[in-house]
C-alpha cells in the first residue's frame, strides 16, 4: 500500500509572496501607490463619490507579469529563489532575484502602455457622461487571495476595500477588470455582511451608455476581430451580451465569432501563470490557435490578465493576430467618430 | 515517503512532459471530437435527459445526506437475498477483506472499478500471488502499458491504435495489425477463456439501490456481464456514495451518466442482488445455480463519510463520473489523466483525491492546476461549481 496520507502538502511559497504583499502595499506584486495611480496623473480625477472607477491596480500589475513569469520558469519550485523575490521592494537579495530585478526588465513602454488604457477607459467614461470618482490610493480587491484559498488573508484585504469605498462615499462601483467584478459581485457578499454597493462591469456601463447615445461609430480603418470572452465575465456574471453590443455599434468593425464563445469560452491560461507558468503557455497557444482560425486581425479581450498571456502567446507563436483591449477600441471609435 | 514539494514537483514534470507528447495530443484530441459527436446524438436523441440531470441532482444531495442509513438498509436487502456483506472503513481493510476472500494463486478478472484502482486493488491481489487481468479493452491495454488509467470511461483514449498493436503483438507473440477491428479480435482472443477458467471475478458498481440490494453495471463490451457471471465468485467492490434508496432511482443516476458519458445506450446493463440461485425443486431456494456461488460485497468508506459532512466539497461526490467534464476542460485536454492522482481525475478529482485516495499532499499539486475557469460547470449533469469547490479545498489545504 503507496497511500500517502499524512505527508504535509506543499504550497507554493508564491502564495505567501502575493498574500504578504497584498498585506503590506496593498497589490499582489507591491506596487507602490505611485506606480498604480501615476496614470490617472492630469486628469483631474476626483477622489470622492457615489461611483467609483475600481482599477484594482490589475492592468498596472500586467507590465510586470510576463517577467516574473519568467523568473518563476528559473525559480521552479525552489524556496530560497521565492524567499529572494519575496522581498519585493528591497535589493533583490543575494540571487538578484528582488522584484527590483523585475522592475529593471521591464521597459517603461510596457507600463506606459497599460496606463494609456486606463486614460483611455476613463475618458471614455468622462466622454459617456458617467460621472466617477478615481481613488487613487485604491487597493487591489483580493481576488487572487480567495482563488489561492488564503481566505483569511482576503477576508482582511476585502474589509480594508469595503471601507475605503465606504469612507469615499460610494454607492456604486464600475469594476474595470473580470476579476474584481467578479469578486465584488459573488464572492464579497460572503465574507463581508451588508455589502451593498451596486457593482457593474466596465463593458455594461459602457454598453449601456452608448445605447443611449443612439449613434453610429466606426473606427478610422476598417477591422475585423474575434471576440475572447473571459471565464470570469462570461460564465460566473454572465456577460456575454453587451461585448457584442458595444462591438456592433461600431460600423466598420466585422465580428467573426471563435467557435468557442460566450459560456463555451476557453481559458488563456492566464490563472496558472504563477504557479505552473509553462503549463499556463501551453494553455494560451491553444487558445490563440483557436482564435487564429477564426481568420481575424485583432482578438478583443476584456481582461488585462487575458491580454497579456495571449499577447505573450501571439508573440512566441509568430502569428500576425493582434491582441486589443475593447477599451482602446472604444476609445479608437470615439475618438474617430468625434462622438 | 516523499516529501510534499518533491510530489508537487514530480506531478508537474509529467504533467509537462505528457503535455508536449504528440502521441497524448493525437489520442486526446481523436477522443475529444468523437465524444462530442456521441454526446450530441446521444442528447439530441433522449433530449429529456437534461431535466434527468437535474432530478437527479437533487436526488443525489439527499442521499449523500444520509449515507448510513441509505447502506445500512443496502446491506440488509442484499443480506435477504444471500450476498455476503462487509463495511470497508479505509482502503486497508478494503485490501484485507478482498486478500482474504480471494486467497492466492487464483486467476482473477476485473472489470472497470475506479474503486479498485483508488485502493491499489490490481497490485494487492497480485502480490500475494494471483494471476489479475483486466478485462475492459482500455484498462488491458493499461495494465500491458504499466500505466494509470486517463478516463472514467475511456482509461486509455491517449493511446492510438498504432501504440495498441505494438503491445498486443508482444502479448500474443504474433503479429497484430494497427487495426481497431483486428486488435479489439485479439484482445476477444486473448480473454475468452480465461472468463471460464477464473476463480474470482471483481466489478465495481455504477449504483447500488438500497431497496431490492441490486447493484447496477454498465458497460458495452460484456466482460462484465461475463466475469460476474461465469466466475463462481463475485466480489464487488462499491463506495458507499454509489448508494441510492430504490431501482427507479438507480436507473435514473445510470442513465444520465452514460448519456453525458456519450453514450445513447449502454449495450449491456446487469442488476446483480445476490448470488444466483434456483427455488424450482419444491420452491425451496437453493443458492449456487448457473451462476456465481457467492456474492460478496464491500461497501467501502475510505473517506466518503468525512467528506459527504464537508459543507461545501461534499457537492464533488454528487459527481457520476460521466468524465465529459474532462473532455471539456483545458489541462486535461492537454496532460489527460496525469492531471489526476489515484483513481480520479480532473478538478472533482483533486477533491476526491484530497479524501479519499491520497491526501492533501497529493491533492494539492492538482488542486492548483486547475485554472477555476468553469467551464466544466457548463457540461456537468450534476452543475458541480467546482470554482467554489477548489477555492474550498485550497483553503482547506493551506490550512492543515
Amino acid at each position: 500500500m503507496v497511500v500517502i496520507k499524512n505527508t504535509r502538502p506543499y504550497i507554493p511559497p508564491v502564495l505567501r509572496v502575493i498574500s504578504n504583499n497584498t498585506a503590506q502595499w496593498g497589490n499582489p506584486l507591491g506596487l507602490k501607490k505611485a506606480d498604480c495611480a501615476s496614470w490617472a496623473n492630469g486628469l483631474q480625477l476626483s477622489h470622492k463619490g457615489s461611483t467609483i472607477l475600481h482599477t484594482g491596480c490589475e492592468y498596472q500589475m500586467t507590465a510586470y507579469l510576463r517577467s516574473l513569469a519568467e523568473v518563476l520558469k528559473k525559480a521552479k519550485f525552489e524556496d530560497t529563489l521565492f524567499r529572494a523575490y519575496s522581498r519585493f521592494q528591497t535589493v533583490g537579495g543575494k540571487l538578484g532575484m528582488g522584484l527590483t530585478e523585475i522592475y529593471k526588465k521591464v521597459a517603461g513602454r510596457e507600463t506606459e502602455h497599460y496606463n494609456q488604457l486606463l486614460r483611455m477607459a476613463a475618458i471614455t467614461l468622462r466622454k459617456l457622461g458617467i460621472d466617477f470618482a478615481y481613488l487613487d490610493s485604491e487597493l487591489y480587491s483580493g481576488a487572487l487571495l480567495y482563488e489561492y484559498g488564503l481566505f483569511e488573508e482576503f477576508e482582511r484585504q476585502a474589509k480594508r476595500v469595503v471601507n475605503q469605498f465606504k469612507e469615499a462615499g460610494a454607492k456604486r462601483i464600475i469594476a474595470l477588470t473580470p476579476h474584481s467584478a467578479e469578486i465584488f459581485h459573488q464572492v464579497y457578499p460572503k465574507f463581508i455582511s451588508n455589502f451593498h454597493f451596486e457593482v457593474i462591469p466596465y463593458v455594461s456601463i459602457v454598453a449601456v451608455a452608448l445605447k443611449k447615445l443612439d449613434t453610429k461609430l466606426s473606427l478610422a480603418e476598417p477591422l475585423n476581430v474575434t471576440l475572447h470572452d473571459p471565464c470570469h465575465l462570461a460564465r460566473s456574471l454572465q456577460v456575454t451580451e453587451e461585448p457584442r453590443e458595444v462591438l456592433s455599434i461600431i460600423t466598420n468593425l466585422e465580428l467573426k465569432e471563435v467557435a468557442t464563445n460566450r459560456e463555451l469560452t476557453n481559458c488563456c491560461g492566464a490563472p496558472g501563470e504563477v504557479i505552473f507558468p509553462e503549463l499556463s503557455e501551453l494553455i494560451a497557444a491553444k487558445r490563440i490557435e483557436e482564435l487564429s482560425a477564426t481568420g481575424a486581425e485583432a482578438v478583443v479581450t476584456l481582461c488585462p490578465f487575458c491580454y497579456s498571456n495571449l499577447s505573450k502567446s501571439a508573440d512566441l507563436a509568430g502569428k500576425r493576430i493582434k491582441i486589443v483591449d475593447l477599451i482602446e477600441i472604444v476609445y479608437q471609435a470615439l475618438e474617430a467618430s468625434h462622438a | 515517503m516523499p516529501e510534499g514539494k518533491q510530489i508537487f514537483e514530480q506531478y508537474y514534470d509529467v504533467l509537462l512532459r505528457i503535455a508536449h507528447d504528440h502521441n497524448y495530443a493525437m489520442g486526446i484530441s481523436r477522443s475529444v471530437n468523437a465524444y462530442r459527436e456521441r454526446k450530441t446524438r446521444a442528447l439530441e436523441k433522449f433530449p429529456h435527459t437534461v431535466k434527468l440531470a437535474e432530478e437527479v441532482r437533487q436526488l443525489k444531495e439527499d442521499c449523500i445526506g444520509r449515507l448510513d442509513e441509505l447502506v445500512q438498509k443496502a446491506t440488509v436487502s442484499l443480506k435477504e437475498n444471500g450476498a455476503q456483506i462487509y463495511h470497508a472503513e479505509s482502503a486497508g481493510d478494503a485490501l484485507e477483506i478482498i486478500g482474504e476472500i480471494v486467497g492466492s494463486g487464483k486467476l482473477v478478472l476485473s472489470g472497470k472499478t475506479l474503486t479498485g484502482e483508488e485502493i491499489g486493488l490490481r497490485q494487492h491481489l497480485q502480490s500475494l500471488g494471483n494471476e489479475f487481468w483486466e478485462t475492459d479493452a482500455g484498462e488491458l491495454i493499461q495494465q500491458l502499458r504499466e500505466e494509470k488509467p486517463m478516463h472514467y470511461l475511456s482509461p486509455c483514449l491517449h493511446v492510438h491504435r498504432e501504440q495498441v498493436a505494438e503491445l498486443l503483438t508482444n502479448l500474443l507473440g504474433r503479429e497484430i495489425s494497427p487495426d481497431a477491428e483486428v486488435e479489439v479480435r485479439a484482445i476477444r482472443e486473448f480473454l475468452r477463456s480465461k472468463y471460464f477458467e477464473a476463480d474470482v471475478g471483481i466489478s465495481g458498481c455504477n449504483v447500488l439501490a438500497a431497496d431490492t440490494g441490486s447493484v447496477i453495471l454498465l458497460e458495452s463490451e460484456c466482460n462484465i456481464r461475463l466475469l460476474t457471471s461465469v466466475a463462481p465468485v463475485h466480489i464487488v467492490l462499491v463506495g458507499i456514495d454509489k448508494v441510492v434508496p430504490t431501482l427507479h432511482d438507480a436507473f435514473k443516476v445510470a442513465e444520465v451518466a452514460w448519456r453525458y458519458g456519450g453514450f445513447v445506450m449502454p449495450l449491456y446493463i446487469s442488476s446483480v442482488s445476490g448470488p444466483s440461485a434456483t427455488g424450482d425443486i419444491e420452491y425451496t431456494m437453493v443458492q449456487g445455480a448457473s451462476g456465481p456461488l457467492q456474492l460478496h460485497v464491500v461497501f467501502l468508506d475510505n473517506g466518503r463519510s468525512a467528506l459527504a459532512q464537508a459543507p461545501v466539497l461534499k457537492e464533488a461526490l454528487y459527481c457520476l463520473k460521466c468524465g465529459g467534464c474532462l473532455l471539456e476542460c483545458p489541462i486535461f485536454q492537454l496532460a489527460a489523466g496525469y492531471y489526476g492522482g489515484r483513481g480520479y481525475f480532473g478538478g472533482v478529482g483533486a477533491i476526491l483525491v484530497a479524501y479519499m485516495s491520497g491526501g492533501f499532499s497529493e491533492a494539492a499539486p492538482i488542486a492548483y492546476t486547475c485554472l477555476r475557469c468553469g467551464r466544466c460547470t457548463e457540461f456537468c449533469p450534476q452543475s458541480i461549481d467546482l470554482s467554489k469547490l477548489i477555492a474550498e479545498l485550497r483553503h482547506q489545504i493551506v490550512e492543515s
